[in-house]
């Protein structure tokens, strides 16, 4: 039975080929994401080794969302110690079993209150294990609740606090990319097995009438399918493992996974390639299986097999339906104010474009092909030639355009709204620092706040710190913004406050970015009580002054300096001090006396959310090679299939005297028609997600696009499709004796 | 496929051709046998729909005795491919009666249509007969495989020695044998489950002449006792029959026992001249 089942496979056709790469890709990435998702990401212990037991105040905030049965406990890693009193130390020394118990504290990120310490480290006596001594610690802190008590590995993450955070950020990154990848690929995939079937569909109308059933048909199809992913997931899994390695080792250099942190390489991951592949594959032919199965029997005795000209209806209104679901959930997404909702919903948005461009595709087809008649007065017989197949059949025609429109849209909306973003950000940075000058340095104190406030001339000044908050917008995640002195902000920042009060927020409030404050985010107007909860886990109940536009710059949370005092994890002070009055002299020679200290121009002033940036704009990267990696797949492959199926086409062309130039130019108006088509209708697709992101996260419909990446992507689709089209002609035709040359 | 077809009144066909008169049998169609294999009914095949709709079949009514060799002869767009195509089951009729094998296709599923076809029909086409990347065992085995029968080796290669396939052949790919050696493994996979019909459409129109012969005549030989239709416009094929049937515009317009080439050729003749001068 199976042995005509994978006789296509035996002999290698071109169009599964097409199916074996594209699993490969595919896997390839599946496999890095997972790899990268399951990381040992254990922290040294470092200096913490020698301790049996380590003991802290939580290091995770934990809040209880929602109320009743729908209340859920979420927590969060904190970036700072809590602190726990230096008598505990003494305490946890009596415990049986410790023979020593040191309280440690001002370790870098570890600054807590006086009369605290950070953490406790508890050595056992020997022949008393670590757990065995925890659980005693344990019992001794009364269940040990509002403590992390750690033993071995879990050590890590205790001395280096930084690690449970960049490990969250890091897999959940990876995780997040699963989805995405096997989603892209089903649509790659669909696309190149559709194809594998259609060219195959007197083979399958031969089957039929010698008395294969449609099931038969069905399941020899699918199979074929499953064991060309299963081979490409195969040979998928060392590209992925390495590339997977080097993923982790990216994301540990960009402090989204603690250092030393080592990819999952296990031989599991052969399996899960070879299995996820072969399902995908399976999945992604489920219709053009149908569609191979359905073919009439009586196809095997035509000479030509007619090709249905337009589109299946239903196709055109599942394609329209796409159109109508893009809308809605453009409107959605416009309504998500948190970068989360945003993230999630522009996803989903782009894959409705990319499925309204693939159902519609024909129709799509169809009308350039009639738009670009007067292009045949250009050219004569090639343009009339290639106009001529493409109109005739268009659904054909469709299947090399859909591929080159998916990539457009899909690089063209993750990179462009990555720059559009960063473009906002530092024009925002720059618009929003009004100050005359910023003093920047290691030892910027209140002490050196109120000098700088008596120079001479200094009409405002104020101390800036950036500072991270866990908030409730409304799940509990971290946001980024700044701790600042009170004063009168307005004269040294213009944040486009939009509602409330314009100076700096005193003890009991917090003003907050109009992004943060949105109804799908926070939810809150001024005035209302909000509480955040501060780098070391203390919550901060306070009331809304102020609701603010600029947000990109100094972040999305302004909270008074000296509540933040002492909950950072950083020694007290600022890293910035706003200048606004005063002499360029004036300043250069306060900054000359204070040793460390500098003026610089009006920057950006927070630096955490710069680096937060700097972490988007990597996994955008990353986002990018993936989707950048499977569309360039889709289209390579696609385009080679359509153009060696036409080697028929040119056999007969030069029969009829056609010379090698002349059929050159018929494939190459093709190639043109593929890529002019194809950059439009992704364009199309993608404007329409780089609009709604960029309206949600800027506030702006205008993109930014830069000329030269814009330039580089039209010309790279142009030379890929070129490429796919031109090469195999070029090998096809020297192998056609009866072309004339010239 | 879309022949356009004048529209003839079947009355009007026999004033043509009374020269003939003496080899033209029958000029309606009989009532059909109805124990034989293939029986068609006032069967009528109409492509699209409304006014641009062509009618392929128009009211033909025929029956395959059992064992019979018949050719359906006609010029290009008579509907000879598509009568074959209604009998065999391969396309349904839109209206009339189609009984294969002492079923009626119209109220067998399209699984069961299949299932009768691998196992009581034989399929020989003129090309794509052959899977390219089976073996030539592969596809002679393929209908019992199809039908999850074993297919021994002996079995395979009884087939193939019927029709003059050696062992060595057996383990080629159809690309590498010739046109006349491929037609014989299509024949020998036709074969392989002595079926009760085997249809052939053009199974000669790809090859030499004397290669045609060879391959009729293994056809003829090896189909004892199987009924066999084949569609063609080759008078030569005739030599092999023992009944021509030719159509006109989608209807039997006359049939001939025991053909010979050169009547059927003059017949075919005044078939195309009166096409062209109906067109004309």
């Amino acid at each position: 039975m199976g042995g005509w089942m994978l006789s296509g496979i035996r002999r290698g056709t071109g169009p599964l080929i097409g199916t074996v790469v594209a699993s490969l890709a595919a896997a390839t990435l599946t496999v890095a994401a997972i790899s990268t998702a399951a990381a040992a990401t254990q922290a040294p212990a470092g200096r913490l080794a020698s301790a049996s037991v380590v003991v802290a105040g939580s290091t995770n905030v934990s809040v209880t969302l929602g109320t009743g049965q729908n209340a859920q406990q979420e927590s969060l890693p904190l970036p700072a110690y809590r602190g726990v009193p230096a008598s505990l130390g003494q305490r946890l020394a009596r415990v049986p079993g410790a023979a020593s118990a040191v309280g440690e504290s001002g370790f870098p990120d570890g600054t807590v209150g006086p009369g605290d310490v950070d953490l406790v480290a508890v050595t056992a006596k020997p022949g008393i294990s670590p757990d065995v001594l925890a659980g005693r610690i344990r019992a001794a802190l009364h269940g040990g609740q509002g403590y992390t008590i750690a033993t071995g590995a879990a050590r890590g993450d205790v001395a280096n606090l930084n690690a449970a955070i960049e490990r969250s950020n890091g897999q959940d990154l990876g995780g997040a990319l699963i989805a995405p990848i096997v989603l892209i690929s089903l649509f790659v995939l669909a696309s190149t097995t559709a194809l594998a079937v259609n060219l195959r569909r007197r083979r399958f109308a031969l089957l039929r009438a010698i008395g294969a059933t449609r099931g038969q048909v069905r399941r020899a199809i699918l199979t074929e399918l499953a064991v060309c992913g299963a081979v490409g997931g195969a040979l998928g899994w060392l590209p992925g493992a390495a590339l997977g390695a080097r993923c982790v080792r990216a994301l540990a250099a960009h402090e989204m996974l603690p250092t030393g942190s080592a990819a999952w390489l296990s031989p599991w991951l052969l399996a899960i390639a070879c299995g996820a592949s072969a399902l995908v594959a399976w999945l992604s032919g489920q219709v053009a299986a149908r569609r191979g199965s359905r073919t009439p029997p009586a196809q095997a005795l035509r000479e030509t097999a007619a090709e249905r000209k337009w589109p299946n209806p239903v196709r055109v209104a599942l394609g329209l339906l796409a159109v109508g679901g893009t809308g809605t959930l453009m409107v959605f997404t416009l309504g998500q104010k948190s970068a989360a909702g945003q993230l999630a919903l522009a996803f989903p948005l782009l894959l409705a474009c990319m499925l309204a461009v693939a159902l519609l595709g024909p129709l799509l087809v169809a009308f350039t092909a009639w738009l670009a008649r007067p292009a045949v007065a250009l050219d004569g017989a090639p343009a009339r030639l290639a106009l001529a197949a493409i109109a005739a059949q268009p659904r054909r025609a469709a299947s090399a355009v859909i591929p080159v429109a998916l990539a457009v849209a899909m690089v063209g909306t993750v990179y462009f709204a990555d720059t559009s973003i960063e473009h906002a950000t530092s024009s925002q940075a720059s618009s929003a620092v009004t100050a005359d000058d910023v003093l920047t340095g290691a030892d910027l104190t209140a002490a050196t706040l109120r000098q700088v406030r008596a120079l001479p001339g200094v009409r405002a000044a104020a101390g800036v710190t950036p500072i991270s908050a866990a908030v409730t917008d409304p799940d509990l995640d971290q946001g980024y913004g700044a701790a600042v002195t009170g004063g009168p902000l307005g004269r040294l920042l213009d944040l486009g406050v939009t509602s409330g009060s314009v100076t700096a927020p005193r003890p009991g409030q917090i003003a907050v970015s109009a992004l943060e404050a949105g109804s799908s985010a926070l939810n809150v107007h001024t005035a209302s009580r909000i509480t955040v909860y501060l780098p070391d886990g203390t919550p901060y109940r306070a009331t809304v002054s102020a609701i603010y536009s600029r947000s990109l710059a100094l972040g999305d949370l302004l909270i008074p300096a000296s509540v933040a005092a002492g909950h950072t994890g950083t020694p007290p002070g600022y890293s910035q001090v706003l200048v606004s009055g005063g002499t360029a002299a004036e300043l250069a020679r306060f900054a000359a006396g204070h040793p460390g200290l500098r003026v610089t121009i009006r920057s950006v002033a927070n630096a955490q959310s710069a680096a937060a940036t700097a972490q988007n704009s990597f996994a955008n990267d990353l986002i990018l090679g993936v989707l950048g990696l499977l569309s360039a797949v889709a289209l390579v492959n696609t385009l080679v299939v359509t153009t060696v199926e036409r080697r028929r086409v040119l056999r007969l062309l030069g029969r009829v005297g056609a010379t090698r130039g002349q059929v050159a130019a018929v494939f190459g108006w093709q190639a043109v028609f593929v890529a002019g088509t194809g950059l439009v209708a992704g364009a199309a697709a993608g404007v329409v997600t780089l609009l709604t992101v960029t309206r949600s996260v800027t506030g702006s419909w205008a993109p930014f696009i830069p000329l030269a990446p814009a330039v580089g992507l039209v010309a790279l689709v142009a030379a890929l499709t070129a490429g796919a089209v031109m090469i195999p002609f070029g090998l096809m035709s020297r192998r056609e004796p009866t072309l004339a040359s010239g | 496929m879309a022949p356009s077809f004048p529209a003839v009144a079947a009355g009007t066909v026999n004033d043509m051709t009374e020269e003939n008169s003496a080899a033209t049998t029958l000029t309606s169609a009989p009532p059909p046998t109805q124990d034989a294999p293939v029986v068609l009914e006032q069967v009528t095949k109409r492509y699209g729909r409304g006014r641009r709709s062509v009618t392929a079949l128009d009211g033909v009514s025929l029956s395959f005795a059992a064992g019979s060799f018949t050719a359906v002869l006609g010029v290009s767009g008579s509907g000879k491919s598509t009568l074959l195509q209604c009998a065999a089951g391969l396309e349904r009729s839109s209206s009339g009666s189609v009984r294969l094998c002492g079923k009626e296709l119209s109220r067998l599923s399209q699984r069961k249509q299949a299932v009768l076809r691998r196992q009581r029909v034989g399929f020989v086409f003129q090309e794509l007969n052959l899977l390219p990347e089976l073996t030539v065992a592969e596809n002679i085995a393929l209908p019992l495989r199809l039908d999850r029968r074993p297919a021994g080796r002996a079995d395979i290669e009884h087939a193939a020695s019927r029709v003059g396939l050696s062992g060595g052949q057996l383990r080629r790919r159809p690309a590498e044998l010739s046109g006349g050696q491929q037609q014989r493994v299509a024949i020998a996979r036709a074969l392989i489950t002595r079926p009760d019909v085997i249809f052939a459409d053009e199974p000669t129109g790809a090859l030499d002449p004397h290669t045609a012969d060879a391959v009729l005549r293994l056809l003829r030989d090896a189909a004892d006792g199987t009924t066999v239709v084949i569609v063609t416009h080759d008078p030569q094929v005739t030599r092999f029959c023992d009944r021509a049937v030719f159509l006109y515009a989608g209807r039997v317009d006359r049939e001939l026992p025991d053909p010979e080439p050169a009547m059927v050729a003059r017949l075919i003749q005044q078939l195309g001249d009166r096409a062209a001068g109906e067109r004309g």
